[in-house]
This record gives C-alpha cells, structure tokens and sequence, in this order.
C-alpha cells in the first residue's frame, strides 16, 4: 500500500475534469431555473442520471464553455476559490449569486493498492461513482431552488465570477488560455450585494474534492 | 432626584460633610462610555480580500420571439447577438429614410424585425400559399432570416435583423413580385417602416 500525491496519479486534472463538467450543467439548469433565458431556447437531457435543461443556443453554449476553459487551469492547480455564477438585474446590479466554494485537499491520502491493478481500477471507479452520487444530489437542489427564491426582474443577465486564492492577477496570465475571450478583475459594484440573504443548498466532502452551493439573494430585488 | 435618607452611625457626626461629600458622588450618574467603532478581525469583500475575475465579454442576449397569438402555430423563435461590434458595422447602406426610422424608434441593429406579407401584397392571381412556397424556397439566402405562413391571419412574417431587414424587403418586394406596400414590425412598437 501507498500513498499518492495529487501530481502522481495528476488527480488536478481528473478534479478540474469533473468539476467543469459539473459545473457546465449546473450554469445549464440555474440559467434555465432562474429564468435568464427563454425556456424555449432549452432541451431536457439526462446527466448524472438526472433529468437536466440544457441550452441548445449555440452562442450561449459556445460562452459557457469558453467559460469553464479558462476556469479549468485555475480549478486543476487549485487556484480557484469559489465559482460564483452571478445573475444581475437591467443596471448590472446582482440579484442573486449562485457561490460554488471549492476546496481541494493538498495532498490525497488515497491509499490504492498499486499492485494489483484491477483493484486500482476498480478503487477510481467506485470514487468517481461515489463523486457523481453527490454531484447528482447538487443538480437536484438547483433544480428546486427556485421553490426558496423570490422572482427576479425581467430583463437579466448573467456573469460568472472566479475568486482566487491569491490576487488575480497573479492569475490572470493561467486564464487567459483563449485569445479572443479575455478576462478581467471584476467592478466592485459587481461583486458587492446589499442586504444578501444565505441560503445553503448543498455541501459534498469527497476524497478528491469539497465543494458546498450557496446562494444570496439580495433582499430587494426590484 | 428622589429624597435620599442618609443612615450614619451616631459617633461620626463630626464627619458629616465628608459623608454628605461622598454620598453625593455615589449618586451621581454612572459615565457613559462611547463603544469603539467594530473593525471586522475577519477578511472582508471590500478591504484586502481580492475581487474575483470575470469574462471581459458580456453573456450573449437572446430575445425570444413568439408573436404568434394561435396556438397550432405558436412556436418560440429566438435569435442572438452580441453587443460586441454591432455598431461597428456600416449602417451606410441603409436609405436616409429607414436610418430615420432607425433612431426615432431607438431600434438595436440586431434587434429582429418582421416583414408582414398580407393577402393584398400577393395580388389577385395567387394566395399566400403559392407566395410562400416561393418564399420558403428563396429566403433561404438572406441573410439572418426565417419566415412562416400565419394562415389565421392571411399573413406571411419574414423576420431578420433590423440591419438587413430593408435589404430583405426590397429583396421581398422585388423576387415575390409583391403589389402595394409592406409593413416592418417590431416587436412592442408594431409598425415602424413601410416601402
């Protein structure tokens, strides 16, 4: 028996792996829930063996995965904080804040049993099933949240903030990874919500990943 | 201040000043002290904690289009745009008249517009089925467009951006060998151009 470090097995990648793709379904489902965008632009599909809406908007798709691109080195290094998908009203304003707070352990106490490799196999099967059982349990609570959010305005928007652990722009060359889709350190007025109500939705605690799902909601919406 | 009994034991008479003295502080009111202003220990937003990253460009705008009032033929449209560079784009090819109509309604270039073909537009000799069929096979070329036959109402609705839309009505006018005028309509505003 041993123990792996995160570089051994490159368990970085396999997190920012599951992680955007979690996270490209969840942007999916809030952005439908929370009525960004037309219901009619979205399509039911089956992830984690869940009924989910996805966008069948090319450019919204395109956005959203560009997106998540940049964001997976910072996930894969653990320099992302949180995940923050923002709705804001007609003034840019937010109403709501989706918060994504991620936290990776620095070094994976995994211990796998190298020699037989079967067994190796069998061991990151049954943690990547036992990783999607919890992230299931996250797309549910996104799809019932509405039920404790009040309506937002007509007339949003969104945007997805990343926080990192240092400043950003240390980071900012590791998120530049497309040319045409650059980045920037977000306005105040962005970021800042007045009176926010929390409301937790879910948390996860998994060998290779922690991640909890807040939501604020500014009191007053219109 | 109510009356107040001072009790002294009978051998200190002689110190009767002092006690008055000191009983007289006693009852006087308790100083109040201003609490410091709290200064959160912990980080915050808008103090050390660094703001987060963002997409420089903005989501894209989808506007969903679904005019349509009969169910049968209710269909949600949508189109999408992105603010970046529209303006940039020439809007010298479009008439004094239509760039008129532009600014007075205040009309995005990429906001979607709908021509309306009525009965009356296809003359006498055919209907809008036959003139449709044309159009289903013609329209295809222009550009940013879609159209469909509202049979309730006699209509056919071309509907393209608001900066080629006079490009596609002379095209309309022209191909489907349309009579009288045609309307351009948008949504909210109704009719805001006619040729």
């Amino acid at each position: 028996m041993t123990t792996l470090t995160r570089q051994d097995l490159n368990f970085g990648q396999v997190v920012a792996d599951i992680l955007c793709e979690f996270l490209e379904v969840a942007i999916h489902l809030i952005l439908y829930v929370r009525e960004v965008y037309p219901s009619g632009i979205f399509q039911k599909r089956k992830k984690y063996n869940v009924p989910v809406q996805m966008s069948c908007h090319p450019e919204l798709n395109q956005y959203i995965q560009d997106t998540l691109h940049c964001i997976k080195p910072l996930i894969e290094k653990n320099d992302a904080e949180k995940v923050v998908v923002v709705i804001m009203d007609k003034e840019h304003h937010p109403v709501e804040r989706f918060v994504f707070e991620i936290s990776q352990p620095p070094l994976l106490s995994i211990r796998l049993l190298v020699t037989d490799c079967c067994l190796c196999f069998h061991s990151s099967d049954t943690l990547l099933s036992h990783v999607e059982q919890l992230l299931r349990a996250f797309i549910l609570k996104i799809s019932v949240c509405d039920a404790v959010l009040n309506s937002n305005p007509p007339g949003c928007s969104f945007t997805v903030l990343v926080h990192t652990r240092d400043a950003a722009t240390r980071n900012m060359e590791k998120v530049q990874v497309i040319k045409d889709f650059p980045w920037i350190v977000a306005d105040e007025q962005e970021v800042h919500m007045q009176e926010p109500r929390l409301i937790p939705l879910k948390t996860m605690t998994s060998d290779i990943v922690k991640m909890q799902l807040y939501v604020e909601e500014r009191a007053q919406k219109t | 201040m109510e009356d107040v009994v001072l009790h002294y034991q009978p051998g200190s008479a002689d110190e009767l000043g002092s006690l008055l003295e000191t009983t007289q502080k006693l009852l006087e009111p308790f100083p109040l002290r201003a609490p410091p202003a709290f200064t959160p220990w912990f980080p915050t937003l808008t103090g050390d904690r660094p703001l987060p990253i963002r997409p420089a460009t903005p989501a894209p705008v989808v506007t969903c289009l679904d005019d349509s009032p009969a169910a049968e033929v209710r269909r949600s449209r949508w189109s999408v745009f992105t603010q970046r560079g529209v303006l940039q784009q020439s809007s010298q090819s479009l008439s004094k008249q239509f760039h008129h109509a532009v600014s007075v309604h205040g009309l995005h270039l990429r906001q979607r517009a709908k021509w309306v073909i009525g009965e009356l537009n296809c003359g006498a000799a055919r209907d809008i089925e036959e003139v449709g069929g044309i159009r289903s096979a013609r329209t295809s070329c222009l550009p940013s467009c879609n159209a469909n036959i509202q049979r309730e109402r006699g209509e056919i609705w071309v509907f393209c951006d608001v900066l080629h839309s006079e490009q596609v009505g002379c095209f309309l006018k022209e191909e489907l060998r349309l009579s009288g005028r045609i309307g351009l309509s948008v949504r909210r505003l109704g009719n805001v151009f006619s040729m």
